[in-house]
């Protein structure tokens, strides 16, 4: 899968778990990019990109994620 | 109170009580929230809207999933992080309610669970569905 399919599908995600169909992520994005992205929706992110996707984040992954572009890092290494 | 463990929490474990919708408690959460509608205060109001009685407040009725997570699932380790409900029908003072839940989801990662939620009154009718997402919290260590 390239890179570029990750972002179709995890642009969906971001639309779906923050009910915004205007959000586009990129490699840089944080969450102080997306004004709803708090704690709480945090986890509903990661739920949801795990379901999407069909892998589980360990602790360690979720907690050193810098940016959107990590997190695509970690997708590409799970599902190749 | 329960005391379960996210570990001790499977899917598909279920919990349910049961409590009525008393005029006191009608009372109490108007003097809470000061939400006067007549809707929930004045029968003359209600009947001409079609109703036999005041209608209670829905967000008394869904207020009760409070209890079902911090007394019953998980209880005493309960940290209720959402709450989405509908009210399907009307409850009215004196109907006795069963509030249940069903986990239909557990979040190993952040400890959180996902229930099912429902109320039924006396009839067997469900007035609310729903869902929670609760945190359940670790022992102090």
């Amino acid at each position: 899968m390239t890179r570029e399919t990750i972002y179709e599908r995890l642009n969906a995600v971001f639309q779906d778990v923050f009910d915004d169909e205007e959000i586009t992520v990129n490699d840089a994005t944080t969450s102080a990019d997306i004004e709803d992205w708090d704690s709480l929706e945090h986890i509903n992110l990661v739920a949801a990109v795990e379901k999407e996707f069909g892998l589980k984040f360990t602790m360690g992954q979720v907690v050193t994620m810098k940016n959107v572009g990590e997190m695509v890092d970690i997708i590409l290494k799970s599902i190749g | 109170m329960n005391h379960f463990s996210f570990e001790e929490i499977k899917v598909g474990m279920e919990e349910s009580f049961q409590t009525e919708v008393t005029q006191e408690k009608m009372d109490a959460f108007r003097m809470i929230t000061g939400d006067e509608n007549p809707l929930h205060t004045s029968k003359a109001f209600a009947g001409a809207k079609g109703y036999h009685s005041c209608v209670a407040y829905g967000m008394l009725t869904a207020s009760f999933l409070s209890t079902l997570a911090g007394v019953y699932l998980p209880g005493e380790k309960s940290l209720i992080h959402s709450v989405e409900s509908k009210f399907i029908k009307p409850v009215f003072p004196g109907d006795v309610l069963l509030v249940s839940g069903r986990v239909k989801e557990k979040n190993d990662l952040f400890s959180v669970i996902t229930l099912q939620v429902s109320i039924t009154n006396q009839k067997g009718e469900k007035v609310l569905r729903g869902s929670m997402q609760i945190g359940v919290l670790e022992d102090e260590k």
